[in-house]
């Protein structure tokens, strides 16, 4: 169950879209202690280096961060001592080793603005020398912290002594600052474990008058107003969020008056309203678009309608219909009520219900699902369809910190899936529908291509997860480098597409022991003996480096227990040393050892990468 | 907005049961009366009133009816 579950909506409510940033400040006290109540908290360590002061930041951050099921430990820098205490390295911060560092600078934070009537050249001179200032303090933290890093850029000024000239003239001041906040965004388009907070959509999206009053910054010195900085921690919040994998993966949508309007089994195909003829029909077309984009990068789509099937079908043949009935992975038309639908499609996509948004106009059946599925997010979006796009954007749902191509590819997967469904109901013996699929899968070492990938998969995998354990990216690069780990990736193709990257394993040696600290698959290979090839893969490994015991942990969680015989499964043997909440398994690696392995070829290219990448990991010395 | 449900609101900002404020009492002697539930009051003053309070305006303020006094005159005289 999602952590929100057990809280009283009432209390989410107040952090939900309509914000009612007063209700937040009168009653955070309030709310913190509601939300600490909750279980299964992720910890998270933040470093808030400030160049205003961020005392409201934190306090802000914290609600939201909760909101999300994230409970977050805080170092705060001293007012503006953001870039004194990476330079100084200051004890406290290095001791209080965070997870993530969130450099909270704004444009009183420039250090230098171009004089009226400067040369170009020197213009570009000053944001080398700015930029150098930043570049400095980021890639200390990366070295020595290891910390992911979130970064403002930069709001804009509040005064333009030069009017419009401001944005047009090299040296004004708007466009030193555009052309500071593009240098940023190419530092985190090139870096990793770099993200940016971007503080000047923010700003337009509040207003510059609301975004900064005179009165907090001279008496305060904060840089952004109480009703700013809600809306900068619940981005800010959102950021994390996705770096912890918590972002939402699944939109599921009713049809009639959400996707078009007008009903489709009373109207008729002709009678909806939708197309650029209508100004309620275009409303609805740009809906779809937003809907389709939201595919296109990843996030899985399904159907929920009260419909007979076929007619429910036919409204995507309406020739203004952006969306197709194939970039739906679940299709459920029927009459049942809509919780029972959910639960289906939550099984048939085989995702978690707090994976799944809701959108329907209709209030009863939000308020039906929201309250029989209170892991599911039911927005509140009205019943006018103009606005349910800018209510998914509050939200900040689907929030990414990186799209990676697996993400791309994911309603591919889907849409395969329904074939290999259709494959196996041909089969009245699995084996032989496992033989079928003419399964190949590349198992290797870490590469740094797919960390990224690698580190998305260990921060929202939560039912084939044997330790639930989370690392940020710099954690799986540092130890992708270290060789007392072993590490497996492992992407499993078949003759319908390619799955993708779909399990991972981190083992820590010692000796001629291994510990397993980490062992996950994607849910979407289950029962496709994957798990079997990356233990082959892993018993190879140890052959090879003298490893004699491997040791399975495993760390029960209210989503886990499918993989509470997973060890048993393989032939370990419970051994000493558990304790409570954690199972201690032994697996003796013999001499000999005859692979698990039935169904799944290892690719050639594969074999040769990971030998090539185990050499390369391991000392010479072994 | 009355007295009351100034006291009201004063109570969710200091985390204190509802109905507990009278107004009477002393600021210095309330626990999370602090530079964050004074940012706070400012920013409901504005919210509610309509007005700008500043910090050294609440310092002359020794109990919570000081605090309504102040964004109640400060409403009637902008």
């Amino acid at each position: 169950m999602a952590p929100e579950a057990t809280l009283q909506s009432e209390v989410l409510k107040a952090l939900r879209f309509p914000i009612a940033v007063g209700d937040i400040l009168r009653k955070r006290l309030v709310l913190k202690k509601e939300l600490l109540k909750q279980t299964n908290l992720v910890p998270t360590r933040i470093a808030i280096l400030g160049g205003s002061t961020t005392t409201e930041v934190k306090s802000m951050l914290e609600l939201f961060l909760l909101a999300q099921g994230i409970e977050p430990a805080f170092y705060e820098s001293g007012y503006n001592r953001y870039a004194e205490d990476v330079e100084f390295e200051n004890p406290d911060l290095w001791n209080f080793k965070p997870n993530i560092v969130f450099l909270h600078t704004t444009w009183h934070n420039i250090s230098e603005f171009p004089e009226l009537l400067e040369a170009e050249v020197e213009v570009e001179r000053r944001v080398r020398r700015e930029m150098a200032r930043f570049e400095s303090l980021w890639e200390k933290i990366h070295a020595e912290l290891g910390a992911l890093i979130i970064q403002n850029n930069f709001d804009l000024p509040r005064l333009r002594p030069l009017g419009n000239l401001e944005a047009s003239e090299s040296f004004g001041s708007v466009n030193f600052v555009l052309r500071l906040n593009a240098e940023f965004a190419g530092y985190a388009r090139s870096h990793s474990r770099f993200l940016i907070n971007d503080i000047l959509y923010l700003s337009v999206q509040v207003g510059q008058a609301a975004w900064f009053r005179n009165s907090y910054w001279y008496n305060f010195h904060m840089a952004l107003s109480p009703t700013a900085t809600v809306s900068l921690a619940h981005n800010l919040a959102a950021i994390v969020k996705s770096v912890y994998g918590k972002s939402k993966k699944c939109l599921v949508l009713d049809l009639d008056n959400t996707l078009w309007g007008g009903v489709i089994g009373d109207d008729g195909l002709h009678n909806l309203i939708l197309g650029k003829d209508h100004p309620v029909g275009e409303a609805f077309l740009d809906f779809q678009r937003y809907v389709k984009g939201l595919k296109r990068r990843g996030v899985i789509l399904a159907v929920c309608s009260k419909n007979d099937a076929e007619n429910a079908k036919e409204g995507f043949s309406h020739p203004d219909s952006v969306l197709k009935l194939e970039d739906f992975s679940a299709f459920k038309a029927n009459w049942n009520p809509k919780p029972e639908t959910i639960r289906e499609i939550a099984t048939e996509l085989n995702i978690g219900l707090d994976s799944i948004v809701f959108i329907d106009d209709n209030p009863a059946e939000r308020a039906l699902v929201a309250e029989q599925l209170p892991e599911v997010a039911v927005p509140n979006v009205g019943s006018d369809v103009s606005g349910f796009a800018e209510v998914l954007e509050h939200e900040r749902y689907f929030e990414v910190d990186k799209v990676v191509q697996d993400d791309l590819s994911r309603s591919t997967y889907y849409s395969s899936n329904a074939q290999r469904s259709t494959c196996q109901a041909r089969f009245s013996n699995y084996e032989e529908f496992l033989a079928s699929l003419e399964m190949t899968a590349e198992i290797g070492a870490f590469l740094p291509v797919y960390l990224e990938r690698i580190t998305q998969l260990i921060n929202k995998t939560n039912q084939f997860n044997l330790t639930t354990r989370r690392y940020t990216s710099g954690e799986v690069e540092a130890i992708a480098q270290d060789p007392a780990f072993i590490t497996l990736y492992g992407r499993l193709a078949d003759k319908f597409g390619d799955n993708g990257l779909v399990s991972v394993l981190i083992g820590q040696v010692s000796d001629e022991t291994i510990q397993l600290d980490l062992w996950l698959m994607s849910c979407r290979v289950l029962k496709r003996e994957m798990e079997f090839a990356m233990f082959d893969a892993l018993v190879e490994r140890c052959q090879a480096r003298g490893i004699s015991k491997i040791v399975g942990v495993y760390i029960p969680s209210k989503k886990n227990s499918m993989v509470a015989g997973h060890y048993a499964s393989l032939g370990f043997s419970p051994m000493g040393g558990a304790s409570e909440g954690r199972e201690l398994w032994c697996y003796h690696v013999p001499p000999t050892y005859s692979p698990r392995t039935r169904y799944i070829r290892r690719t050639a290219e594969a074999l040769l990468a990971a030998a090539s990448a185990e050499s390369a990991s391991v000392p010479s010395e072994v | 907005m009355t007295h009351d449900e100034f006291l009201l609101q004063m109570d969710e900002i200091l985390d204190l049961p509802a109905g507990t404020l009278r107004g009477h009492e002393r600021l210095e002697e309330l626990p999370n009366w602090d530079s964050t539930s004074l940012i706070t009051f400012i920013a409901l003053a504005e919210t509610n009133y309509d007005v700008y309070v500043s910090p050294g305006q609440i310092v002359t303020c020794s109990t919570v009816a000081d605090l309504l006094r102040l964004a109640q005159s400060e409403s009637s005289s902008s």
